[in-house]
Protein backbone atom coordinates (compact mmCIF):
# COMPACT_ATOMS: atom_id res chain seq x y z
CA UNK A 1 0.00 0.00 0.00
CA UNK A 2 2.42 2.80 1.21
CA UNK A 3 4.63 1.00 -2.14
CA UNK A 4 1.87 2.76 -4.00
CA UNK A 5 1.70 6.07 -3.43
CA UNK A 6 5.33 6.69 -2.45
CA UNK A 7 7.87 7.90 -5.08
CA UNK A 8 9.82 4.39 -5.11
CA UNK A 9 12.71 6.50 -7.09
CA UNK A 10 12.83 8.40 -3.11
CA UNK A 11 11.59 5.61 -1.37
CA UNK A 12 15.06 3.69 -0.90
CA UNK A 13 17.31 5.17 2.09
CA UNK A 14 20.01 5.97 0.83
CA UNK A 15 18.40 7.63 -2.30
CA UNK A 16 16.17 9.37 0.52
CA UNK A 17 19.44 10.57 2.17
CA UNK A 18 20.89 12.41 -1.00
CA UNK A 19 17.58 14.46 -2.21
CA UNK A 20 16.97 15.13 1.93
CA UNK A 21 20.84 16.52 2.50
CA UNK A 22 20.59 18.18 -1.40
CA UNK A 23 17.31 20.09 -0.44
CA UNK A 24 18.57 21.62 2.65
CA UNK A 25 20.50 23.62 0.30
CA UNK A 26 19.28 26.86 -0.93
CA UNK A 27 17.26 26.51 -4.29
CA UNK A 28 20.11 26.79 -7.03
CA UNK A 29 23.34 25.97 -4.80
CA UNK A 30 25.55 23.04 -5.60
CA UNK A 31 27.01 20.69 -3.61
CA UNK A 32 30.37 19.10 -4.21
CA UNK A 33 30.37 14.96 -4.81
CA UNK A 34 33.34 14.77 -2.48
CA UNK A 35 31.45 16.62 0.24
CA UNK A 36 28.09 14.57 -0.24
CA UNK A 37 30.10 11.21 -0.39
CA UNK A 38 31.15 12.60 3.16
CA UNK A 39 27.94 13.48 4.51
CA UNK A 40 26.29 10.01 3.57
CA UNK A 41 28.60 7.86 4.11
CA UNK A 42 28.87 5.57 0.52
CA UNK A 43 31.77 4.19 -1.80
CA UNK A 44 32.07 6.49 -4.90
CA UNK A 45 30.89 4.30 -7.05
CA UNK A 46 28.06 3.31 -4.94
CA UNK A 47 26.85 6.68 -4.97
CA UNK A 48 27.60 7.50 -8.49
CA UNK A 49 24.74 4.75 -9.64
CA UNK A 50 21.91 6.44 -6.65
CA UNK A 51 23.13 9.69 -8.65
CA UNK A 52 22.50 8.77 -11.88
CA UNK A 53 19.13 7.22 -10.76
CA UNK A 54 18.27 10.31 -9.86
CA UNK A 55 19.58 12.31 -13.03
CA UNK A 56 18.01 10.01 -15.05
CA UNK A 57 14.48 10.92 -13.25
CA UNK A 58 15.34 14.38 -13.78
CA UNK A 59 15.48 15.13 -9.89
CA UNK A 60 18.94 16.17 -9.94
CA UNK A 61 21.57 17.84 -12.50
CA UNK A 62 25.08 17.46 -12.57
CA UNK A 63 28.54 19.42 -13.62
CA UNK A 64 31.82 18.39 -14.24
CA UNK A 65 33.96 21.48 -14.29
CA UNK A 66 37.75 21.03 -14.90
CA UNK A 67 40.86 23.71 -14.22
CA UNK A 68 43.10 21.33 -16.04
CA UNK A 69 44.34 19.31 -12.95
CA UNK A 70 41.83 18.80 -11.24
CA UNK A 71 37.88 18.44 -11.87
CA UNK A 72 35.33 18.67 -9.52
CA UNK A 73 31.57 17.22 -9.92
CA UNK A 74 28.78 19.25 -8.53
CA UNK A 75 25.34 17.50 -7.64
CA UNK A 76 22.24 20.28 -7.21
CA UNK A 77 18.70 19.20 -7.23
CA UNK A 78 16.58 20.16 -9.56
CA UNK A 79 13.14 22.16 -9.19
CA UNK A 80 11.81 18.82 -10.28
CA UNK A 81 13.49 17.03 -7.44
CA UNK A 82 12.30 19.36 -4.85
CA UNK A 83 8.80 19.01 -5.81
CA UNK A 84 9.36 15.19 -5.87
CA UNK A 85 10.60 15.23 -2.37
CA UNK A 86 7.82 17.61 -1.39
CA UNK A 87 5.05 15.13 -3.08
CA UNK A 88 7.40 12.15 -1.04
CA UNK A 89 7.38 13.92 2.25
CA UNK A 90 3.24 14.78 2.36
CA UNK A 91 2.90 11.00 1.27
CA UNK A 92 4.41 9.87 4.24
CA UNK A 93 2.22 12.65 6.36
CA UNK A 94 -0.78 11.06 5.11
CA UNK A 95 -0.13 7.91 5.71
CA UNK A 96 1.35 8.40 8.92
CA UNK A 97 -1.49 10.88 10.14
CA UNK A 98 0.98 13.65 10.45
CA UNK A 99 4.66 13.49 10.97
CA UNK B 1 11.30 9.31 14.89
CA UNK B 2 13.66 7.61 17.04
CA UNK B 3 14.99 4.31 14.90
CA UNK B 4 17.31 4.72 11.91
CA UNK B 5 17.19 2.44 9.46
CA UNK B 6 20.29 0.86 7.86
CA UNK B 7 21.42 3.85 5.23
CA UNK B 8 24.30 1.70 3.38
CA UNK B 9 21.74 -0.42 0.63
CA UNK B 10 23.46 -1.13 -1.75
CA UNK B 11 23.05 0.42 -4.72
CA UNK B 12 22.96 -2.69 -6.54
CA UNK B 13 19.53 -3.53 -4.76
CA UNK B 14 17.42 -2.39 -7.69
CA UNK B 15 16.41 0.51 -6.29
CA UNK B 16 13.55 -0.99 -3.67
CA UNK B 17 12.75 0.20 -0.66
CA UNK B 18 12.51 -3.26 0.39
CA UNK B 19 11.38 -3.51 3.69
CA UNK B 20 11.42 0.17 4.28
CA UNK B 21 8.61 1.30 5.87
CA UNK B 22 6.77 4.87 5.80
CA UNK B 23 8.15 5.06 9.60
CA UNK B 24 11.84 4.64 9.05
CA UNK B 25 11.20 6.83 6.56
CA UNK B 26 9.85 9.94 8.24
CA UNK B 27 12.47 9.39 10.83
CA UNK B 28 15.23 8.82 8.15
CA UNK B 29 14.06 12.24 6.50
CA UNK B 30 13.51 14.16 9.84
CA UNK B 31 17.30 13.29 10.98
CA UNK B 32 19.12 13.58 7.26
CA UNK B 33 17.54 17.31 7.12
CA UNK B 34 18.23 18.38 10.93
CA UNK B 35 21.91 17.24 10.07
CA UNK B 36 21.99 18.33 6.77
CA UNK B 37 21.18 22.36 7.72
CA UNK B 38 23.22 21.85 10.93
CA UNK B 39 26.26 21.07 8.68
CA UNK B 40 25.39 23.66 5.87
CA UNK B 41 24.65 26.56 8.61
CA UNK B 42 27.57 29.18 8.46
CA UNK B 43 26.39 30.77 11.78
CA UNK B 44 25.22 28.01 13.93
CA UNK B 45 23.57 28.95 17.45
CA UNK B 46 26.63 27.70 19.37
CA UNK B 47 28.70 29.97 17.30
CA UNK B 48 26.51 33.06 18.35
CA UNK B 49 25.40 32.41 21.62
CA UNK B 50 29.81 32.48 22.32
CA UNK B 51 29.85 35.72 20.16
CA UNK B 52 26.75 37.04 21.84
CA UNK B 53 28.75 36.78 25.48
CA UNK B 54 31.16 38.31 23.82
CA UNK B 55 29.79 41.21 22.94
CA UNK B 56 28.50 41.80 26.34
CA UNK B 57 31.95 41.07 27.81
CA UNK B 58 33.97 43.76 25.03
CA UNK B 59 30.98 46.29 24.91
CA UNK B 60 30.75 46.08 28.79
CA UNK B 61 34.26 46.34 29.48
CA UNK B 62 34.38 49.82 27.46
CA UNK B 63 31.50 50.80 29.16
CA UNK B 64 32.80 50.25 32.36
CA UNK B 65 36.04 52.50 31.82
CA UNK B 66 33.97 55.66 30.41
CA UNK B 67 30.65 55.40 32.54
CA UNK B 68 32.50 57.44 35.51
CA UNK B 69 34.16 60.06 33.11
CA UNK B 70 32.67 63.62 33.68
CA UNK B 71 33.48 64.82 30.73
CA UNK B 72 33.78 62.07 28.66
CA UNK B 73 37.06 61.44 27.41
CA UNK B 74 37.60 58.05 25.73
CA UNK B 75 37.86 54.50 26.65
CA UNK B 76 40.50 54.01 28.78
CA UNK B 77 44.02 52.00 27.47
CA UNK B 78 42.76 48.63 29.50
CA UNK B 79 39.86 48.44 27.60
CA UNK B 80 41.12 48.27 24.10
CA UNK B 81 42.88 44.91 24.09
CA UNK B 82 39.46 43.68 25.42
CA UNK B 83 37.76 44.79 22.47
CA UNK B 84 40.70 43.86 19.64
CA UNK B 85 40.96 40.33 21.38
CA UNK B 86 37.17 39.65 20.76
CA UNK B 87 37.16 41.20 17.25
CA UNK B 88 40.00 39.37 15.94
CA UNK B 89 39.23 35.95 17.64
CA UNK B 90 35.59 36.50 16.71
CA UNK B 91 36.78 37.02 13.12
CA UNK B 92 38.95 33.93 13.16
CA UNK B 93 36.28 31.73 14.65
CA UNK B 94 33.60 33.30 11.92
CA UNK B 95 35.95 32.49 8.74
CA UNK B 96 36.53 29.13 9.97
CA UNK B 97 33.49 28.16 11.00
CA UNK B 98 31.70 29.37 7.64
CA UNK B 99 34.59 27.97 5.62
CA UNK B 100 33.64 24.40 7.19
CA UNK B 101 29.48 24.75 6.60
CA UNK B 102 30.28 25.83 3.14
CA UNK B 103 32.90 23.31 1.95
CA UNK B 104 31.90 22.09 -1.55
CA UNK B 105 28.96 24.48 -1.38
CA UNK B 106 28.88 26.87 -4.94
CA UNK B 107 25.75 29.49 -5.39
CA UNK B 108 23.77 31.48 -3.89
CA UNK B 109 25.16 30.37 0.00
CA UNK B 110 28.63 31.25 -1.13
CA UNK B 111 30.59 34.49 -0.20
CA UNK B 112 30.81 36.63 -3.31
CA UNK B 113 34.34 39.14 -3.77
CA UNK B 114 31.67 41.81 -4.12
CA UNK B 115 29.64 41.76 -1.17
CA UNK B 116 33.40 41.27 0.78
CA UNK B 117 34.63 44.33 -1.05
CA UNK B 118 31.58 45.93 -0.04
CA UNK B 119 31.82 45.90 3.67
CA UNK B 120 35.65 46.12 3.51
CA UNK B 121 35.12 49.48 2.01
CA UNK B 122 32.04 50.28 4.08
CA UNK B 123 34.85 49.24 7.74
CA UNK B 124 37.27 51.60 6.14
CA UNK B 125 35.55 54.41 5.16
CA UNK B 126 33.75 54.39 8.76
CA UNK B 127 37.58 54.42 10.58
CA UNK B 128 38.41 57.25 7.99
CA UNK B 129 35.38 59.58 9.01
CA UNK B 130 36.08 59.09 13.12
CA UNK B 131 40.00 59.85 11.70
CA UNK B 132 38.84 62.92 10.43
CA UNK B 133 35.91 63.86 12.56
CA UNK B 134 38.85 63.79 15.34
CA UNK B 135 41.29 65.77 12.99
CA UNK B 136 38.48 68.67 12.52
CA UNK B 137 38.25 68.63 16.25
CA UNK B 138 35.23 67.46 16.94
CA UNK B 139 33.60 66.88 20.79
CA UNK B 140 35.48 63.87 22.10
CA UNK B 141 31.82 62.44 23.04
CA UNK B 142 30.99 62.19 19.13
CA UNK B 143 34.21 60.75 18.15
CA UNK B 144 35.29 58.48 21.09
CA UNK B 145 32.44 57.76 21.99
CA UNK B 146 28.71 57.89 20.05
CA UNK B 147 30.18 57.74 17.17
CA UNK B 148 32.23 54.27 16.86
CA UNK B 149 29.64 52.56 19.13
CA UNK B 150 26.79 53.33 17.39
CA UNK B 151 27.51 54.55 13.41
CA UNK B 152 29.45 51.15 12.23
CA UNK B 153 26.00 49.33 13.45
CA UNK B 154 24.06 51.43 11.37
CA UNK B 155 26.06 51.48 8.51
CA UNK B 156 27.39 48.10 8.22
CA UNK B 157 24.02 46.78 9.45
CA UNK B 158 21.72 48.39 6.60
CA UNK B 159 24.63 47.55 4.07
CA UNK B 160 24.78 44.06 5.09
CA UNK B 161 20.75 43.93 5.10
CA UNK B 162 20.90 44.86 1.41
CA UNK B 163 23.33 42.49 0.55
CA UNK B 164 21.07 39.29 2.23
CA UNK B 165 18.10 40.98 0.71
CA UNK B 166 19.63 41.22 -2.68
CA UNK B 167 20.38 37.00 -1.64
CA UNK B 168 17.02 36.70 -0.35
CA UNK B 169 17.67 35.93 2.79
CA UNK B 170 15.44 37.32 4.87
CA UNK B 171 16.55 35.87 8.15
CA UNK B 172 19.95 37.49 7.56
CA UNK B 173 18.75 40.40 6.64
CA UNK B 174 16.15 40.93 9.77
CA UNK B 175 18.94 40.54 12.09
CA UNK B 176 21.37 43.25 10.04
CA UNK B 177 18.16 45.58 10.34
CA UNK B 178 17.77 44.59 13.97
CA UNK B 179 21.70 45.70 14.71
CA UNK B 180 20.86 48.82 12.87
CA UNK B 181 18.24 49.50 15.18
CA UNK B 182 20.52 49.06 18.09
CA UNK B 183 23.04 51.25 16.85
CA UNK B 184 19.76 53.96 16.07
CA UNK B 185 18.87 53.25 19.97
CA UNK B 186 22.21 53.37 21.47
CA UNK B 187 23.10 56.54 19.59
CA UNK B 188 19.93 58.44 22.11
CA UNK B 189 22.03 57.15 25.17
CA UNK B 190 24.89 59.23 25.32
CA UNK B 191 28.57 58.50 24.60
CA UNK B 192 28.63 56.52 27.86
CA UNK B 193 25.44 54.67 27.70
CA UNK B 194 25.93 54.31 24.00
CA UNK B 195 28.37 51.38 24.68
CA UNK B 196 26.32 49.49 27.49
CA UNK B 197 22.80 50.33 24.66
CA UNK B 198 24.92 48.68 22.13
CA UNK B 199 26.39 45.73 24.24
CA UNK B 200 22.90 44.48 25.89
CA UNK B 201 21.48 44.93 21.99
CA UNK B 202 23.46 43.43 19.97
CA UNK B 203 23.79 40.69 22.89
CA UNK B 204 19.80 40.17 22.74
CA UNK B 205 20.00 40.38 18.78
CA UNK B 206 22.34 37.51 18.79
CA UNK B 207 20.72 35.26 21.28
CA UNK B 208 17.63 35.77 18.53
CA UNK B 209 18.84 34.97 15.86
CA UNK B 210 20.69 31.87 17.45
CA UNK B 211 17.10 31.05 18.53
CA UNK B 212 15.45 31.30 15.12
CA UNK B 213 18.33 29.25 13.89
CA UNK B 214 18.02 26.31 16.37
CA UNK B 215 13.78 26.65 15.77
CA UNK B 216 14.48 26.55 11.92
CA UNK B 217 16.88 23.24 12.43
CA UNK B 218 14.62 21.56 14.61
CA UNK B 219 11.61 22.28 12.10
Amino acid sequence: MADDVLDPLIHVPTRLKIVATLAALPDGDTLSFTRLQNMIGLTPGNLIIHLRKLEDAGYLSSKKTSNGTVSITTVALTGHGRAALGTYTQALRDLLGGL
Amino acid sequence: MNHTPDTTTSAGNGGNGGNFDPQQAAALLDQTTQQARRKFEPYPPWLLVIRAVGVLVAFGTVWLSVRGQHPYKHPTAAAIPVVITFGVLNLVATVAVARRATAGVSGRTEPRWAEITVMVVVWVGLFAVMGALAGAGVSPAFVYGIYPATVPLMVTGLAWAGIMAARADWRACGAALAVAVVGAVAASAGPAGAWAVVGVGLFAVLLGTAAAIAWRQRA
